[in-house]
């Protein structure tokens, strides 16, 4: 017996060793100390190119904050502020820009930073064969590059482009080496070459990207905390998708930081010495449920405000969030300055939700307490993404359909996969959907809720769930798009918000939930104000 | 099957070397048969999921990509000709050892597969030991412990053998790492991190395997052979060792294939909770991102180690069960 | 007769109850499984909450006592569907000619040598999730693997000298399955059917965790199971209730399993 036994105890010994292993973290001094490496763990999925030009999805941008650097960047406030570019200007007619670029810039393959290599990235951002999504999108007025000189770019538009710092704020359109782009797609896929504080050594399919330190780096932001080299000799990125062993990891040591935390989570460890917090809501669109106005039952805005009134949606935020998100009544994430908030159009009322659907011609009930109207029930199909919507908000879900059938309403959830989800949306097969939109700037709502973002593309997408085709809104959103006195434009996105809010084609949730947890020897890491992704280059160790 | 042993004690040996070509040839034309089968209907198979592999071509759904984008992509990886004739070009290819292109990792399957098998099979088989050793312990200790043991050994088996994976591995995870802090929660390079993701894997199969075992060493320990042995007055321990265990090995042995499938599955789950690169986790995001070529690649490869495995263990069942090799006509 | 013993007493009072639960749960637990009360989320059991409450504020006790009758119903049909496929698979191959128990062999090679979750990965992909889909895919995905074991037990019994002995003395095949190779066979059926029931519970709870079982908000035991995964470190009653009766009504059933198969032998 005792020969059987032995392995067990052999595993059990090397446990023990393990145990002895595990050290204590010193108290360190708060002068940074340059050197070691930082395991960052995400629970975001893994991308499946790390060049964010091809498709542009926020996984991209986490890990690409690290080694590419876009020409403008965003303070706290939310002003536009120098990176690549230390200046920029619009012509008269807003059919141009110029941008100045710092001169003593290299990619860190030795290529220099000049007017030629921005030129290379808007068309490798807009040629076809990229299968960019995001960054396409957001040059959808650029019509070219010119080089004024070596350091200064023009950028030509078809219309005056409000939303051009917006966009070139973001990773999704951060310039990479114009040598390395003319490498094939898989290559550049696997090793984007980028200006960052960091360069990409390797990336181990399914499990990490190793990061190291660009030693020649000159080009922070305008509001980083240092400059010269980052003080990490390298990151250790690491994919991580479940929750639990992401948080378990981070109490072991065996990570630094974890992302996409969980409000269970946020809350246990605010309890736990040793971790801290970062809560950094994302830009451009709420978290919202968006109503399909294009089919039956939500063809009549009344049945549409008789949902959102029976939608308990502030007890179900504060079960499931522990006061870790707050209740948004925007169409805009709250970091956005001209988001409109209206509460009042909102409000949890069972009576008035009962008053529409009668009106509505919803009378008669079955027996189950669904309302029934020409032999029909009063059903809504409601696709979620598993993968984009955390189980909290899940949950969110169900809550919501227990207080709407108070009212009445039938709704059934349906769980499916990312591509399962987008070909149920493809087919108009929704009445509810609730899909995040990450966007620097109001110019989301252009996205989201102009009529032309009904029309699928050839792939099935389309942004515009909620199907709002309203000319008014089209021409208000066009506009605000185009002009550059800033009261004008926040005026213009205050009207279009209230043409949205005020019709109840969305049902606004929360902001888009971004919280960090990291221990308490990482210093120094902030999220960008851009798109609120962590920055690593004023990050060190204190040990 | 107490009654199946009845007079079961072996037959003298017949050593007829000269069925072992045939049964061999038979055995890999039976692999052959089985990896095309398999290929064929995954092939298939997979092409009924909702949603577009062109899309996944180009970085998945939701990618905006344009019709020319889509066409380009159909078109350089065959998919804009009949099914009949990609289907007969996938055999062409497979036939000379070519698994294809990843759509979504954009890279050969057969390197994918090759950076990733490794780990699940060093995860299986060392998961299918610890199992195997764990259940061998407690069935012995059962049937030589006294009433008491067969008592707290079979509950241990039955247990085991109702937990879900997830949930197992989750729970050693709270234990190990966040209260004991012993163990690291996610995968590190060395034998350390294997230890929690072996575990998880092994306890509930040594619980099958243990109740498997034990059936049959109780059956033999009550049977006319084991007595006869007695009477020749072989020692308690030689009876075990020699007779009980070997007809304990049988049906464990019958399933050892089954148990690689319940591995390769589990290692589904286990390699996305640790976090371990493997066939399992590439499976999992491969169908979900519709990347045809790779699912069907891993499903093959699996298949090959698992008629490996099945092949093994028929190999294995000849040599301790002489009746099957005499009744293999 | 040998006498009634006490694990045998807990295991026959223990699958009644369960067999009250999902034939009438409301006799156990008269609340509304699904009602919700947000602001009375995450309550650790209580005499008020036995099990505690949900992140919805439902009360677990009463969506455990309710969700029985589903997932026993999914793991009783599941091995159904797998064990009644690996019967005529099994039977087939170790009955019949050499020939079809060369087809059926390999055809089951075939199938058993899909990875059993990448079939009802594959299955549940194809027809979407939910309950009927779930029950479907892990008895495909099961059958396999019973169907060899049937058919190694037949060869074993097949082979064995008696049954050599009959045919000598002129006995028909049916008669030659009925008396002799179906109480065999039988008996480790019987461990295999009653681990199965759990097993499929486990399968599907697996598929759940993998985002593809049981649809939400359904009271059974693999669909809650995983929606309290993600609130483990803070709330373990969330996952431990729900896997606890997994745990336990396999446990029952196999213990019960048991002791008839050794009733019978011993009769």
């Amino acid at each position: 017996m005792k020969r059987i036994i032995t392995p067990l105890i052999a595993i059990a010994s090397i446990a023990l060793l393990v145990a002895g292993c595990s050290s204590a973290a010193p108290a360190g001094s708060s002068t940074p100390v340059s050197g070691g490496t930082l395991v960052y763990a995400t629970g975001d999925a893994e991308p499946t190119c790390l060049d964010p030009h091809v498709g542009g999805n926020y996984p991209q941008a986490l890990v690409a904050t690290q080694y590419l650097e876009s020409l403008v960047s965003k303070n706290k406030k939310g002003d536009i502020i120098p990176w690549l570019a230390t200046k920029w200007s619009e012509a008269k007619d807003g059919l141009s820009w110029d941008f100045t670029l710092r001169d003593n810039v290299k990619f860190t393959d030795g290529t220099a930073l000049t007017a030629n290599a921005v030129a290379a990235n808007v068309a490798h951002l807009q040629n076809p064969a990229t299968a960019s999504s995001t960054g396409y999108l957001a040059l959808a007025k650029v019509t070219g590059v010119t080089s004024v000189d070596e350091h200064t770019a023009r950028i030509t538009l078809s219309s005056p482009d409000s939303s051009l710092l917006d966009s070139f704020s973001q990773t999704w359109l951060a310039i990479e080496s114009p040598t390395a782009l003319k490498r094939s797609q898989d290559v550049n896929c696997e090793s984007p070459v980028g200006t960052g504080p960091f360069i990409v050594k390797k990336w181990d399919r399914q499990q990490s990207v190793t990061l190291v330190r660009n030693n020649d780096y000159n080009s922070p932001p305008a509001d980083a905390a240092h400059k010269g080299k980052a003080y990490l000799s390298s990151i250790e990125w690491r994919f991580l998708p479940d929750s639990a062993s992401r948080y378990a990891a981070l109490q072991a040591g065996t990570v630094d930081v974890i992302d996409n935390v969980q409000p269970d989570t946020i809350v246990a460890a605010k309890n736990s010495k040793g971790i801290q917090q970062i809560d950094a809501p994302r830009p451009g669109a709420s978290n919202r449920i968006e109503l399909n106005s294009s089919i039956a039952p939500f063809d009549d805005e009344r049945v549409r405000e008789a949902f959102i009134r029976s939608a308990n949606v502030n007890d179900a935020v504060k079960s499931l969030f522990f006061g870790t998100a707050k209740r948004s009544y925007s169409a805009l994430s709250s970091v956005e300055a001209l988001g409109v908030s209206e509460p009042k159009l909102f409000g949890y009322d069972q009576k008035a939700a009962a008053q529409l659907l009668d009106e509505a011609g919803w009378t008669q009930k079955d027996a189950n307490g669904y309302r029934v109207k020409d032999g029909k029930t009063l059903e809504l199909d409601f696709p979620v993404s598993t993968n984009q919507s955390i189980p909290a908000e899940q949950s969110l879900f169900e809550q919501l359909q227990a207080t709407t059938k108070e009212a009445g309403f039938k709704v059934n959830l349906h769980p499916l996969d990312l591509s399962s989800w987008y070909a149920a949306l493809g087919k108009n097969q929704y009445n509810l959907v609730s899909a995040p939109y990450t966007k620097v700037g109001p110019d989301v709502l252009n996205i989201l809720f102009n009529s032309a973002g009904t029309k699928p593309a050839p792939s099935g997408y389309f942004a515009n769930h909620a199907q709002v085709k309203d000319p008014a809104l089209d021409a208000l959103l066009v506009k605000a798009g185009q002009v550059s006195d800033p009261n004008e434009r926040a005026s213009l996105y205050k009207k279009a918000q209230g043409i949205v809010l005020g019709g109840y084609y969305i049902l606004p949730l929360y902001d888009q939930q971004n919280h960090y947890l990291l221990r308490s020897d990482v210093k120094g890491l902030r999220a960008l104000p851009t798109v609120s992704t962590p920055t690593l280059y004023d990050t060190w160790l204190q040990h | 099957m107490a009654a199946a042993l009845i007079g079961g004690e072996a037959p003298p040996r017949t050593t007829r070397r000269r069925r072992w070509l045939p049964w061999l040839l038979l055995r890999l034309g039976g692999v052959v048969f089985v990896l095309w089968a398999v290929a064929t209907l995954t092939f298939f198979a997979i092409r009924l999921i909702p949603g577009d592999p062109a899309e996944a071509i180009l970085g998945g759904p939701g990618s905006q990509a344009s019709a020319e984008a889509l066409a380009q992509a159909r078109a350089d990886y065959g998919l804009d000709q009949p099914l009949i004739l990609q289907y007969l070009r996938f055999l062409g290819r497979l036939v000379m050892g070519d698994l294809g292109r990843s759509y979504a990792l954009h890279d050969s399957v057969l390197s994918v597969i090759g950076q990733n098998l490794g780990g699940t099979l060093l995860l299986a088989i060392m998961s299918l030991v610890v199992a195997s050793l764990i259940a061998l312990g407690l069935a012995a200790w059962s049937t030589r412990g006294g009433r008491i043991a067969a008592g707290i050994s079979s509950v241990l088996e039955i247990v085991a053998a109702a937990v879900p994976h997830f949930w197992l591995a989750i729970s050693l995870i709270l234990l190990f790492s966040s209260i004991l802090g012993w163990l690291p929660p996610v995968s590190v390079p060395g034998p350390v991190g294997l230890v929690l993701p072996v575990l998880t894997l092994a306890l509930p199969l040594s619980g099958f395997l243990g109740q498997v075992m034990r059936e049959s060493m109780l059956d033999a320990m009550a049977s006319p052979f084991v007595l006869s042995a007695r009477a020749r007055g072989e020692s308690e321990n030689e009876v075990f060792w020699l007779h009980a265990l070997r007809h304990a090995a049988i049906p464990a042995i019958g399933l050892a294939g089954w148990a690689f499938g319940a591995l390769i599955s589990g290692a589904v789950v286990v390699e996305t909770i640790f976090a371990r690169p493997g066939i399992g986790r590439s499976l999992l995001s491969a169908v979900q991102q519709r990347d045809v070529p790779l699912v069907v690649g891993v499903v093959i490869v699996v298949a090959l180690a698992y008629m490996l495995v099945t092949t093994l263990t028929d190999l294995a069942d000849r040599l301790i069960d002489p009746r099957l090799r005499r009744a293999d006509r | 007769m040998r006498r009634i013993r006490p694990i045998e007493v807990f295991s026959v009072v223990v699958i009644a109850l369960l067999v009250v639960a999902a034939l009438a749960p409301s006799v156990l637990a008269p609340g509304d499984p699904l009602a919700i009360h947000p602001l009375q989320s995450f309550r650790a059991p209580s005499f008020a909450h036995l099990f505690g409450t949900d992140e919805s504020g439902r009360d677990i006790y009463t969506r455990v006592i309710h969700g029985t009758g589903a997932s026993l119903l999914i793991g009783l049909a599941a091995t159904a569907i797998g064990v009644i496929l690996a019967m005529i698979f099994g039977l087939l191959a170790g009955l019949g000619p050499r020939w079809l128990d060369f087809g059926t062999t390999r055809f089951l090679e075939v199938l058993f040598a899909f990875p059993g979750l990448l079939f009802a990965l594959l299955f549940i992909v194809i027809y979407g999730p939910g309950v009927v889909t779930s029950t479907i895919a892990v008895g495909l995905a099961t059958a396999p693997g019973y169907a060899r074991i049937i058919r190694s037990q037949v060869l074993v019994v097949r082979r064995a000298p008696y049954l050599e002995a009959a045919m000598v003395l002129g006995r028909g095949s049916t008669n030659r399955v009925i008396h002799h190779l179906l109480p065999n066979v039988a008996g480790s059926l019987f461990v295999l059917v009653t681990l199965g029931i759990g097993q499929s519970i486990v399968w599907a709870s697996s598929l759940s965790y993998l985002g593809l079982g049981a649809v939400p908000p359904a009271a059974e035991w693999g669909a809650m199971l995983s929606a309290g995964r993600t609130y483990i470190t803070s709330f373990w009653w969330m996952t431990f209730f729900p896997g606890l009766f997994i745990v336990l009504s396999a446990v029952v059933t196999t213990l019960l399993g048991r002791s008839l198969q050794q009733r019978l032998r011993s009769s």
